[in-house]
């Protein structure tokens, strides 16, 4: 039994060394791009065995879904014939250094302060805590309650990268495919009901079990991704509804921002929820932000900026 | 029922470095691309195996989420990356072999 598990572990590890340095290392782009997707279905694995089934759930959404889709649409964008050239061996020298140096520093470091963490960690305070956050799940406790701050900032940092990539230039128009694709709208159609129905339950289920926002957001967000690839949303690209798209955008953190203001009138700090609005104030933060995430991974996708 | 389910889990791992060493060999694409799709397939069995071994419902989740967006990555592949990519005369080779 012990030795089965010490097995299964030893070959997840060997494998996940495997793909990391075949997407590090390999000159063909395709392949590398490849193994680092299969590298994120993997690594969920190991946030399984290290019992973190949130990071888990996050890592399936975002990695498998959107991640793979936005380095595969890149590569598709690529000049040809010069993958050989993108290869690390031909940096200076004194870059390799650095890196190695500055890699070895940090490992040094992380080591240290693993060694220094408070043993068994926060867990009795936010437990202690558990009852007046208006959810009955510690991690979105956490990130919706007590650290709500860190999660507005990753929601401003999401809507930081939307601006960037779109003032780059216009949105990408798509290369024609090899061959005919009779099957994609059917795909895009059959499986649309499912990527409505999968998010919301993640959404529901967030108060008081692993899902929330985060995940939600990035599964809707590739359920949109597919329609966009089926041509099924081109209202995104039409001039007139640029305003609606700006302002679904900013809908996420601007709710959030206005809770924060409404928790500086209402209490005196800035984020504060009332314990009594907790669980309405959290869901309809969690949809809000869930939606904007959505639209701004969608937003991502397009590689520019639509209608210009 | 424990090593019955560790031993089922081992072997799908086995299973998913067959794919690993496709996605390393090719020699075109689209090889690469289906044998991602297998590892996708089988880390679904490992995460459904694991769930029953643990007894934890929220792996069933994760495995789902896998299974949907298997289809997404799929997708883009084919309308995103494999393309008559622009004027290029290799374009089509590059798309069938790199």
């Amino acid at each position: 039994m012990t030795a089965l598990t010490v097995g299964f572990d030893l070959l997840l590890s060997a494998a996940l060394l495997w793909l990391a340095w075949q997407a590090l290392f390999l000159p063909l782009r395709f392949a590398a791009v490849v193994h680092f997707m299969a590298f994120n279905l993997l690594m969920a694995l190991v946030w399984v065995r290290l019992e973190a089934p949130d990071v888990a759930l996050a890592e399936a959404a975002i990695g498998a879904g959107v991640t793979g889709a936005l380095l595969l649409t890149a590569l598709g964008r690529l000049p040809g014939g010069g993958s050989r050239r993108a290869h690390p061996r031909r940096w200076h020298r004194y870059w390799r250094y650095l890196a190695i140096f500055s890699a070895f520093v940090s490992a040094v470091w992380l080591a240290w302060s693993v060694q220094h963490l408070p043993r068994p960690g926060l867990t009795t305070e936010i437990m202690a805590a558990l009852d007046t956050t208006g959810v009955s799940h510690a991690v979105t406790a956490v990130l919706l309650n007590i650290r709500a701050i860190d999660t507005l900032l990753e929601v401003a940092v999401m809507l930081g990268a939307v601006m960037l990539v779109w003032s780059l230039g216009p949105a990408l128009r798509p290369f024609a495919p090899a061959t005919a694709l009779p099957g994609l709208p059917a795909l895009s159609r059959l499986l649309h009901p499912l990527f409505l129905l999968v998010p919301t339950y993640l959404l529901w289920r967030g108060a008081h079990a692993p899902g929330g926002a985060f995940p939600a957001g990035a599964v809707l967000g590739a359920g949109g991704i597919l329609l966009l690839l089926a041509d099924g949303v081109s209202w995104m690209q039409q001039p007139r509804y640029n305003l609606l798209l700006r302002l679904l955008l900013i809908a996420g953190l601007a709710l959030f921002v206005v809770v924060g203001l409404g928790g500086l009138l209402l209490t005196g700090t800035f984020l504060a929820i009332p314990q009594a609005q907790a669980k309405a104030v959290i869901l309809a933060v969690e949809v809000a932000t869930a939606l904007s995430i959505a639209l701004m991974l969608m937003a991502l996708y397009l590689y520019g900026e639509p209608g210009r | 029922m424990t090593p019955i389910y560790l031993s089922a889990a081992i072997l799908l791992l086995a299973n998913a470095g067959v794919g690993a060493w496709r996605i390393w060999h090719g020699p075109t694409s689209a090889d690469r691309m289906v044998a991602a799709e297998l590892i996708t397939t089988t880390t679904v069995a490992v995460l459904l195996v694991l769930s029953a071994l643990v007894e934890q419902p929220v792996l069933i989740d994760v495995a789902l989420l896998f299974a949907l967006l298997a289809a997404v990555a799929m997708a883009n592949f084919v309308t995103r990356t494999w393309t008559l990519l622009r004027e290029d005369s290799q374009a089509r080779d590059e798309a069938g072999h790199d």
